[in-house]
């Protein structure tokens, strides 16, 4: 099996770097045309990644096997609100758009912008959720 | 291969998803859905706010049919789905009914009516968004396209809400019913 070994050091700085790209698209997009409106975007996706982050440590403190029902409504309110801010993040921009608010090409930049932070910072929670326990092997073998 | 237990011929060809993860792609799918139909409706009132040509503006009877919409997405999703399943079975009254009593059947009614009323919100809802797009913008003539868009754009948001009330509800009761047989 090919081994693909990344340090944990060049995650962090690829990640960081894509981090930087996506504000810098939609500080671009806000500020070529002077027009502040698509920072909105930034607000929503950074609060996008909270409710599963609360709800799923909490529920991984307490990992009971489904005994427990006011664990799975909490865990369902988490992605529901997900889903709802991923969306609104993604939709924000084109009613902008629709309503003449902001041009064509600063909708598609705050966009992909928006997207690209929300991606960075989902990776980001992933990848050192899942390397912790790969870490702790390394540490001791 | 799990086949002994199974006396069975056939199976199915394929292989469901996990309840689990298939209830969680459901739930947020259910966000997408709100999402968007909120969106569709703030659409609405942004566009009528800054880039209205027209003499129509939204106003607060166009916001009243989201508002119901919304109330009863929070009724329906928010009442305890376990208390529908006992005032079933205490009504048939086989099974399991002659353990709750009197107490169930009333909570199981109240339940049952509380269900009723979310319902009824969701569906004036709608039929207010359609009767706002009727009488505010088709009786006078409003028919050409970026002025009519802002009725159409209520009704889609509406439509959209309701639907993503019907997946969250599925979603959860796919979850109870799994949890049910487990119990079982």
């Amino acid at each position: 099996m090919l081994e693909f070994k990344v340090s944990p050091l060049t995650k962090i700085i690829s990640l960081s770097g894509f981090l930087a790209m996506g504000f810098l698209l939609v500080t671009l997009s806000c500020a070529l045309f002077h027009n502040y409106y698509p920072l909105y975007d930034v607000l929503i996706f950074l609060l996008a990644p909270i409710p599963n982050a609360l709800f799923s440590k909490r529920n991984s403190s307490s990992a009971t096997f489904m005994s427990d029902s006011g664990m799975n409504s909490s865990n369902d309110f988490a992605s529901f609100l997900t889903g709802m801010l991923v969306t609104s993040g993604i939709a924000l921009p084109l009613v902008f758009r629709h309503s003449q608010l902001i041009t064509s090409e600063s909708c598609v930049m705050s966009m992909l912008g928006g997207m690209i932070i929300y991606g960075s910072i989902v990776t980001f929670s992933w990848f050192f959720n899942s390397s912790w326990d790969n870490e702790e092997d390394d540490l001791f073998s | 291969m799990d086949t002994e237990a199974n006396p069975r011929l056939f199976r199915l060809p394929f292989k469901l998803p996990n309840s689990a993860t298939a209830r969680r792609w459901g739930v947020y799918f259910a966000g997408v859905l709100y999402a968007l139909g909120f969106w569709l409706f703030l659409d609405a009132v942004i566009y009528s706010k800054h880039a209205n040509a027209s003499d129509v503006h939204v106003t607060f009877i166009d916001w009243i049919p989201f508002l119901c919409s919304t109330f009863g997405t929070i009724i329906v999703s928010s009442i305890e789905k376990s208390r529908l399943l006992q005032g079933i079975l205490s009504s048939e009254g086989g099974g399991l009914g002659y353990l709750g009593g009197d107490m169930d059947s009333s909570m199981a009614w109240q339940a049952r009516s509380v269900l009723f009323l979310g319902f009824a919100l969701l569906a004036g809802g709608l039929s207010g968004s359609i009767v706002v797009l009727i009488i505010k913008f088709l009786v006078k003539d409003y028919t050409s396209y970026p002025t009519v868009g802002m009725g159409v754009n209520n009704v889609l948001g509406n439509v959209c809400i309701l639907f993503s009330c019907v997946v969250l509800w599925i979603a959860q009761n796919m979850e109870d019913e799994y949890s049910y047989s487990l119990t079982l």
